[in-house]
């Protein structure tokens, strides 16, 4: 019902006391897959992406009664997922005594213990190469190459300059292509 | 010819002492002056129209033109995401369509029924923390009831005990308790302690049925506030813990 709904019509539905629940629940259908991968590519499993999807739709709920519509809704919720999967991976280093160092060889790990892990297929290799990068370069990364943003949006969503981001993802694609031809 | 002797002897007759002196150039001019004279001539002539050309520049032309450069840049920068990465790395480009994560079956279908789930406050699964003490009560009254029940069938049943003594206590005792009134007052004399130690021995004979309908939820804070905030339901407690003290 709400499918073909466009942003401004899902606020307005959530706005409404009457159709609150149904703006909402439209809302998280034409969001949430874009949003759990990008969730998921940072945490890698399943179920702690579900987690980190969840309670930030959870948070949406209330958030939304105070969104100024000055920003693009997508916009929005790209930066409040990257805040919680940000906020998780941190609460994980704390719970797991893993040092900034070692957060690599820890994602590394829980992909590496994926059923369908392949370390001689080049698309693990990529994962693998993606996880080695460092935290704001691989949102950078999975940004651009996955979601296709275009820089002006992924400033507002990572608070930098384009120019700075169009860097860092030329420089984390010429890693990654050297990681992936030399392993 | 005749006209330069005309000059010679109009300027002998106006001052014979000019027209005796030798006419001598004074002045000095660089080497080679006239050598190339007409090339610079037509050089300068050349460039000054140029100069008048250059001048003629579309009106606006500046104003224009730092716009114009950056929509160049911009339309340089919208360049696609996948021209991009082609032109970067080939391998990536290729790798972009693999898949690598599984993810369950109908995930999508039902995520969004499960948040809203979530989202809703629940009534009834959550047990009142505030109302242990009458949870206890009530439980307390069924044991004590049945106990004093099975008491007494047990005192008519033996005539000739050798605890005739003990027994005839107890049944006076039980005797104060043939109303549900005088069972009720009975209780609420107890303390909280000897409730709790009076169940820990004779804890099979809950009612539960009784205990389900003396629930009370409507003191315990909302899902909405604890879920979203941590602090909410370590506030409550401790609310609760100073009333206790208080009532105590």
């Amino acid at each position: 019902m709400t499918e073909n709904l466009n942003d401004e019509e899902l606020l307005a539905l959530y706005k409404d006391p009457a159709t609150k629940e149904q703006g909402f629940t439209g809302i998280i259908k034409k969001y949430q897959e874009k949003l759990y991968w990008h969730i998921r590519r940072m945490v890698i499993t399943h179920e702690d992406a579900d987690d980190v999807l969840q309670n930030m739709f959870i948070k949406v709920w209330k958030a939304l009664e105070n969104f100024r519509e000055e920003s693009q809704l997508y916009t929005w919720l790209y930066r409040i997922a990257t805040n919680e999967s940000l906020t998780f991976l941190s609460q994980q280093k704390k719970r797991n005594s893993i040092s900034l160092s070692d957060d690599e060889n820890g994602l590394s790990n829980k992909l590496r213990s994926d059923t369908n892990f392949d370390a001689n297929k080049l698309e693990w290799k990529l994962q693998l190469a993606i996880q080695s990068l460092p935290e704001k370069q691989r949102l950078v990364f999975n940004l651009r190459y996955y979601d296709e943003m275009p820089y002006e949006e992924m400033s507002h969503v990572l608070e930098t300059s384009e120019g700075a981001l169009k860097a860092s993802y030329h420089h984390a694609a010429k890693k990654i292509e050297n990681f992936i031809l030399n392993n | 010819m005749e006209k330069r002797i005309e000059i010679t002897e109009e300027l002998k007759n106006i001052s014979p002492t000019l027209a005796s002196m030798e006419k001598v150039n004074v002045f000095q001019i660089p080497e080679d002056y006239f050598s190339d004279f007409d090339i610079k001539i037509l050089t300068t002539i050349f460039l000054q129209d140029k100069k008048n050309n250059f001048q003629k520049v579309p009106e606006g032309y500046f104003n224009s033109l730092s716009d114009k450069i950056i929509s160049k840049i911009k339309a340089e920068n919208n360049e696609t995401a996948l021209e991009e990465i082609k032109a970067l790395s080939p391998v990536l480009h290729y790798l972009k369509e693999e898949k690598v994560f599984d993810v369950p079956e109908n995930y999508f279908e039902n995520l969004s029924n499960e948040i809203v789930e979530k989202i809703k406050p629940s009534k009834s699964k959550v047990v009142a923390i505030s109302s242990v003490k009458k949870w206890w009560k009530y439980a307390a009254a069924a044991v004590v009831a049945g106990v004093v029940a099975i008491s007494s069938l047990q005192i008519f049943n033996h005539n000739s005990n050798p605890s005739a003594v003990a027994n005839n206590e107890v049944m006076q005792l039980a005797s104060q308790y043939k109303t549900p009134e005088q069972v009720d007052k009975g209780i609420a004399s107890l303390s909280d302690d000897e409730i709790v130690k009076y169940l820990e021995k004779n804890g099979t004979i809950l009612d539960e049925e009784t205990i389900s309908k003396n629930v009370d939820t409507t003191e315990l804070p909302s899902a909405d506030d604890y879920l979203i905030n941590e602090n909410a339901l370590n506030n409550y407690l401790n609310e609760i813990n100073v009333s206790n003290k208080n009532t105590q």
